[in-house]
């Protein structure tokens, strides 16, 4: 229905039109993530720098700086990209080998961050766009050839060796499983076949049914991954160390009831969830307000990876069209994963949630990417 | 299958139908998330909120109240209780972020001189112990550098970990004082018995620290946490309410100077006559007689407050040791800390002349001009019953009767006065009768004294001069101050005045004047009489050099008769024209060879007068001779030293009973009048005998 009233307006290619639904959506769910943030950090930060507003401030500065990304990126012609792909790719790959130098910033035992001077980026952030790019790019340029075998290792290539750098380099295994994810998507979409992503699917199942069925049955205390799986199978057995997020997590979601506590009024921010602005600020949302709180958050999502679709379907091009895809599977990709992780579904990684958690150059790449897709929007028939 | 289909399909084709087959996938693992919410949320609400709620800090804190402060009737603070702090580390709230071990257990290391080694064995093996008790009872002064350290660590800290590069640092963190309160004594053992002692427990024992324990107390505060109307939680503190304080009746300064020639005479006759103490027990009061007032109360031996159950200052350790291994040691202690002058009973002896002549008085049944011969010794019951001069006293007058203290005069009074009269004045004087004064431990004496049934002739006789029956200190120095007062009997109190924690007045004392034990007039009559008593007769010893007063020194053998052991006293008051004072000193047993000589106790009294009533701007009204002056001189200025004070120390010459200046050999002029010798009963003591402490009687 949507698709045949697109038809009839398809011949009209102008500048003006311009996804407002996408853009409202991105700045409530920044306005609710900051106030969440501040809801969820304020109790830590009075104890740990004496300003219950430390993260929320810090939060709104990379928040500024993001809405500037977003301009940016939303008057770049999306078309620009196209020949800068490979560089967009040595950028992301060198992110990568800068966290070997002093430039590497460590914290909690893992170096994740570098130092560029006045600001600290993520590189798996870095990463991420930059594979968007240039495997959107990439499609396009292998054509019909994607279709071979040849085409299709050569297609992974790149993102296999940006994965597999962020994995070895800052142990980051769930930014490593996005950027496959985000590629795998992107082929997906690209492609006509089936048949090989349901392989990929069920050899993805088979190889996680081992993981857990081998981590149940040994002794993993010594690999703290497997440990995670196995806390992840029976929280309640670790619930003082490994499944203790978990569990506080799900005690806030399971707390919160159909309406919520309210805002402000989250227990669990109060040191059973440690730095709940980060990954577990979903907890945090469904026992302040509650089974509709959490339902309008997921509705919302839904409606921006809507919207992207409804971009990608409308790009004049193919690089256009794969390049909101990359970013729509990558928001669609975190937002399940982190939620799937908070209701203990999956095995706990640290995974944020998109324009909610705290994090500055999550959210200056996420609005970039926004500036991007609305970019292609512009540009796209209506 | 279907890829022959597809071939034929534009690529916009292929894209959007890929992108509604991802969509679809994206929405179901949204619905499916969806589900699982609601599910988490509809299966576990209430068990999950239990669970949230039961982990919630629902620990009350005890927040301690303040114990009233004592203080003397000038304000000077006599007992305190002062807020300490016990250090406390929760192990678990530190390691709450591992970075916080390394400072938190420097910073208390530092501060509190601990081994950080120790410290870190503590908490590697304990991590999860939320109340591991560092330190215990510190001030505040004591804690400061800690507090400090503290505050000056986390800031830099805090500076530090605000930097985005900076390896994040750890905190001070998990460790909290809690607060209590102990009991101070600035003045260490000063006025001990009055006082009494609190331990932590805020359970006061003996004194005034018992009898007004609930007074004094207040009710612990609490802040607890608990969960209101809509299930969530919150704390509340409900403060504590500080106990009341006292404001006694105690001139702190007047009982130093009564402690302090209590001390002297103790130790000028330590070890002299026999191994021990200056006496077994000597007792003062001073009170006001027109207002029952007690401005000071002391016994001695004592103790210090601050640390009760010191007995080293009277013990060796191996006796110490031996009296544990008895089981004597808290008998010991509490011999120490009982307090005399309320608990302790003895037989008053000749102080009780007083009594005597004032009911026969009071009665009519002496009108005074009578006159009484003394032959040494009256005949009564079968007994002989010898006087004090075994000569006898010749024909005396009833004011000569009591000032030579002789006992036959006062038989013949008794016996005029009669048995029934005796026992009514008794109780009138409340003697047998608490006095009610607000101190814990008072003595019951009503089994002490003599009935209607046990008193015959020979009890009449022996009462009559202070013999046979038991009183204590408050008894007597209350009786007798209502016979010098104009007859009004005063309950004596301790306490005048009652104030809560913010300093207003809850109850105040008033003066409380129980029953008019004889007439004004009486009263004169009798003041005439004990002012003779100092100015011609056997109390003159008593007298500060410039003042005038009145008094009646005593000599008690104790029951076993075997006279060798005497309580001696003297009771008095001055000025003696308007008293203002009325003081009584005890001496039980005095540390010398022949003990029976009340002016060991009149020279008590004497070198206390001689300070106290300057102290209380009372004007002196005598002439003074420059040998008075000198010796006031020497009072004043030499008492204070223990090595001085030797030079006041006197023999008895064993003839005359008369004191030896040692250096000059010369008999010291002032001591000439003692009081009474010793008088047999020539007894056959079965025959008297009609209960336990009624035994003999001898004396005065």
């Amino acid at each position: 229905m949507a698709t045949t009233q697109k038809k009839r307006r398809i011949k009209t290619e102008g500048r003006n039109s311009f996804d407002f639904v996408l853009l409202a959506v991105v700045f409530f769910l920044i306005g609710f993530g900051l106030l969440m943030i501040y809801s969820t950090s304020s109790y830590e930060a009075a104890i740990d720098f004496n300003d219950s507003a430390y993260y929320l401030r810090k939060q709104m500065i990379s928040t500024l700086v993001g809405i500037l990304g977003l301009v940016v990126t939303m008057i770049i012609p999306y078309r620009y990209y196209k020949k800068v792909d490979f560089l967009a790719y040595i950028a992301a790959i060198i992110s990568i080998l800068l966290l070997l130098t002093p430039l590497g910033i460590t914290r909690n035992g893992a170096t994740r961050w570098i130092n560029l001077g006045i600001i600290t980026v993520q590189s798996a952030e870095i990463v991420k766009l930059g594979i968007i790019i240039f495997q959107a790019s990439y499609i396009t340029r292998l054509g019909k050839s994607i279709r071979t075998t040849r085409g299709l290792l050569a297609f992974f290539i790149p993102p296999t060796i940006a994965a597999g750098m962020i994995y070895l380099i800052s142990k980051n295994l769930s930014s490593a499983i996005i950027v496959m994810g985000i590629a795998v998507c992107m082929l997906f979409v690209a492609v006509p076949d089936y048949k090989p992503f349901v392989a990929i699917a069920v050899v993805v199942m088979v190889a996680a049914a081992a993981v857990v069925i081998y981590a149940s049955g040994n002794d993993v205390s010594g690999a703290f991954r497997l440990a995670r799986v196995k806390a992840w199978l029976d929280p309640e057995s670790y619930s003082t160390d490994k499944a203790f997020q978990t569990l506080q997590a799900l005690y806030a979601i399971g707390s919160g009831g159909l309406w919520g506590k309210g805002l402000g009024q989250s227990m669990q921010k109060r040191g059973f969830l440690p730095e709940s602005q980060n990954d577990m600020i979903f907890s945090i949302i469904c026992e302040e307000l509650g089974l509709f709180g959490a339902m309008v958050i997921i509705i919302l999502f839904i409606v921006l990876i809507w919207s992207c679709m409804m971009i990608a379907n409308s790009a004049v091009d193919q690089f256009g069209s794969m390049l909101v895809v990359g970013v729509m599977s990558h928001f669609a990709i975190q937002v399940i994963l982190n939620i799937a992780v908070v209701t203990n579904t999956i095995p706990n990684t640290g995974i944020t949630l998109p324009f909610i958690s705290y994090g500055g150059s999550a959210t200056l790449f996420l609005l970039s990417e926004i500036g991007i897709v609305l970019n292609v929007s512009r540009l796209s028939k209506v | 299958m279907a890829t022959k289909r597809r071939k034929g399909k534009s690529p916009r084709r292929i894209l959007q139908e890929k992108l509604r087959f991802m969509i679809f996938i994206i929405i179901l693992a949204f619905c499916g998330l969806g589900i699982r919410l609601y599910v988490i949320t509809k299966d576990n609400q209430n068990n999950y909120q239990k669970k949230i709620l039961s982990q919630q800090k629902y620990d009350s804190t005890t927040l301690p109240f303040k114990r009233g402060t004592i203080t003397d009737r000038n304000g000077t603070i006599l007992a305190v209780s002062e807020k300490v702090y016990n250090v406390i580390l929760d192990c678990k709230v530190m390691l709450d972020d591992e970075l916080n071990k390394e400072p938190t257990l420097k910073a208390l290391a530092d501060c509190f001189s601990l081994d950080y080694n120790i410290l870190n064995q503590y908490v590697e093996e304990h991590p999860n112990s939320q109340y591991y008790v560092l330190k215990k009872k510190l001030t505040y002064e004591e804690i400061q550098p800690f507090l400090e350290r503290e505050k000056s660590d986390n800031a830099a800290t805090i500076a530090n970990n605000k930097q985005e590069d900076a390896e994040k640092m750890g905190k001070v963190s998990g460790v909290w004082f809690e607060d209590e309160y102990i009991r101070r004594y600035p003045n260490n053992s000063l006025a001990c018995d009055v006082i009494g002692f609190t331990g932590t427990d805020n359970n006061g024992t003996y004194g005034l620290e018992e009898y007004y324990n609930s007074e004094l107390n207040g009710t612990n505060g609490r802040e607890y946490g608990y969960l209101n109307d809509d299930a969530t939680l919150e704390r509340t503190t409900v403060a504590a309410v500080d106990g009341n304080s006292l404001t006694t009746t105690i001139d702190a300064n007047i009982q130093s100077i009564v402690e302090k020639y209590i001390l002297q005479f103790n130790q000028e006759h330590q070890n002299e006559a026999r191994e021990g103490l200056g006496s077994n027990n000597t007792g003062c009061i001073i009170m006001n007689p027109n207002t029952g007032e007690i401005l000071a109360m002391a016994s001695y031996p004592t103790f210090d407050l601050n640390n009760p159950k010191d007995l080293s200052a009277y013990y060796t350790q191996e006796q110490i040791d031996q009296m544990i291994e008895d089981e004597t040691y808290y008998d010991a202690l509490n011999q120490l800390w009982r307090n005399f002058c309320i608990s302790d009973t003895y037989e008053p002896g000749s102080t009780a002349k007083a009594i005597t002549v004032a009911t026969g008085i009071e009665t009519g049944k002496i009108v005074g001009n009578e006159t009484y011969e003394c032959t040494g010794a009256l005949e009564v019951g079968g007994h002989t019953i010898k006087c004090n001069v075994k000569t006898g006293h010749g024909v005396l007058d009833v004011s000569g009767s009591l000032e030579q203290s002789c006992n036959v005069a006062l038989m013949k009074m008794g016996a005029a006065i009669g048995s029934s009269t005796l026992l009514e004045f008794e109780n009138i004087f409340n003697l047998g009768l608490r006095t009610n004064i607000d101190l814990a431990g008072e003595a019951r004496t009503a089994s002490l004294i003599y009935t209607e049934d046990t008193m015959h002739e020979a009890e009449v006789a022996t009462t009559s001069f202070g013999q046979g029956f038991n009183v204590t200190m408050i008894q007597m120095a209350s009786a007798f101050s209502s016979i010098i007062n104009g007859g009004y009997y005063y309950e004596p109190h301790v306490v005048n005045k009652i104030t809560n924690s913010s300093g207003d007045v809850i109850k105040n004392i008033e003066p409380r004047v129980i029953k008019q034990t004889i007439s004004n007039t009486t009263s004169e009559v009798m003041k005439s009489y004990l002012r003779a008593v100092v100015d011609e007769g056997t109390g003159a010893a008593a007298r500060p050099a410039g003042y005038s007063m009145g008094g009646k020194t005593g000599t008690a053998e104790m029951a076993g008769r075997d006279r060798k052991n005497y309580v001696v006293s003297f009771i008095g008051y001055a000025p003696a024209d308007d008293p203002q004072i009325v003081i009584y000193v005890v001496i039980d047993q005095p540390n010398v060879e022949d003990q029976a000589h009340a002016y060991f106790a009149s020279g008590v009294v004497k070198n206390i007068l001689t300070e106290v009533l300057p102290y209380l701007n009372i004007t002196k009204t005598e002439e003074m001779t420059i040998a008075e002056q000198e010796e006031v001189d020497r009072i004043l200025g030499t008492v204070t030293t223990p090595d001085d004070a030797e030079s006041t120390k006197y023999t008895v010459d064993p003839e005359t009973g008369e004191l030896i200046d040692p250096e000059t050999g010369e008999v010291v002029e002032q001591d000439f009048s003692i009081d009474g010798d010793v008088t047999d009963v020539s007894d056959t003591s079965d025959t008297l005998d009609t209960s336990e402490n009624t035994d003999t009687t001898t004396q005065n």
